[in-house]
């Protein structure tokens, strides 16, 4: 299936794009797009997903309009033309 | 409204074209003026909410940030002039929000939030504003204003983005709700144009004006996300954390 992903702030020069579209099999997971994300964007991995190759806990991520933990990306199931933002976290100031 | 302090004619007059903001009027400046409102750092972001929280007569201001003015800060410190280089920045910014309202109380902190500091800052203000460089920095703030109870509007950038949201210990998710871990990947020096720290800050002055004169709708539980390379705005709901391991112990 076909999704969206969008990329914020400091990722978008970590990957090199603002936004792309990503082939996930069907019924694959958030984890699954993240660890996905990881294998693609090898040296950037951890922005994506920790050593253990869990969703990076302070990756803020939104499907669609709504929020998802890091901590619910394994059970969170994605959907063709879904919309996954990535916002990693930023504290200019 | 007996318990607040009265408006004296002149500063009547020099609120008088935001005492006709609905709901806000006299009663509402005059919260302004009892209120201290802390600010970390006084940078782009944090420079910027506390000139707006200067020019709308908060009562008091505690500015903590450590530091001489540096050459390479004037792209978007507003506070930091020219001729103060290599003196203190929050001498700097003294001068500059009393030239711009010589009714606010203006205490001023050479250092940055720490462990030492932290809890009496946070002790004395109403309202904190949170705008430091550094996680540590702002999760130290975060853990303290849960602590003590107190509104805590957190306030970020990078390049052309913003983000915002305003914390109310028990009611609204917490900086560690939405960063359970000291985040690995963030570098503390970072694109910036003023234009945008200046939004974020002006936002957050906003936020802070909000929750003191008890007018509008607070952007607490909702974390705001802007761009301004494509001008798009977004709220998005966010949730605390059961587990938090600084907010879950509070109830609303």
């Amino acid at each position: 299936m076909k999704l969206r992903v969008q990329y914020m702030a400091q990722l978008r020069a970590v990957v090199g794009r603002a936004e792309e579209e990503m082939e996930l099999s069907e019924g694959g997971s958030l984890a699954d797009l993240l660890n996905q994300l990881a294998t693609t964007y090898g040296a950037a991995s951890s922005h994506f997903v920790t050593e253990a190759r869990q969703a990076r806990p302070s990756l803020l991520i939104v499907v669609n309009d709504s929020a998802v933990s890091a901590r619910d990306a394994a059970t969170t199931v994605l959907h063709t033309n879904d919309v996954v933002t990535l916002l990693p976290p930023i504290a200019g100031g | 409204m007996s318990h607040l302090p009265e408006l004296t004619p002149d500063e009547r007059s020099r609120y008088e074209w935001q005492l006709w903001v609905r709901d806000f009027g006299e009663e509402g400046q005059r919260r302004l003026k009892q209120a201290t409102v802390l600010v970390s750092r006084i940078g782009g972001v944090g420079g910027s909410a506390a000139m707006q929280l200067a020019a709308a007569g908060i009562g008091r201001l505690i500015l903590a940030h450590a530091g001489n003015v540096r050459l390479n800060d004037l792209n978007r410190q507003l506070l930091m002039t020219t001729d103060w280089i290599g003196k203190p920045r929050v001498e700097s910014a003294s001068r500059r929000l009393h030239d711009l309202n010589p009714h606010v109380e203006i205490e001023t902190i050479a250092e940055n939030i720490n462990d030492s500091n932290a809890a009496e800052l946070v002790s004395r203000c109403d309202v904190a504003v949170s705008a430091a460089p550094l996680f540590a920095e702002r999760l130290l703030m975060n853990r303290e204003a849960v602590r003590q109870r107190k509104p805590l509007v957190d306030s970020a950038m990078y390049e052309l983005e913003g983000r915002l949201t305003t914390i109310i210990p028990g009611r609204s998710p917490c900086l560690s709700c939405l960063y359970p871990e000291p985040p690995p990947n963030w570098k503390r020096e970072f694109p910036v144009f003023s234009a945008v720290s200046s939004a974020v800050g002006s936002l957050a002055a906003m936020e802070v004006i909000k929750l003191i004169a008890g007018i509008g709708e607070p952007l607490t539980g909702r974390l705001l996300t802007f761009d301004l390379r494509d001008m798009s705005f977004r709220t998005v709901p966010i949730a605390r954390q059961l587990d938090c391991p600084v907010c879950s112990a509070l109830s609303p």
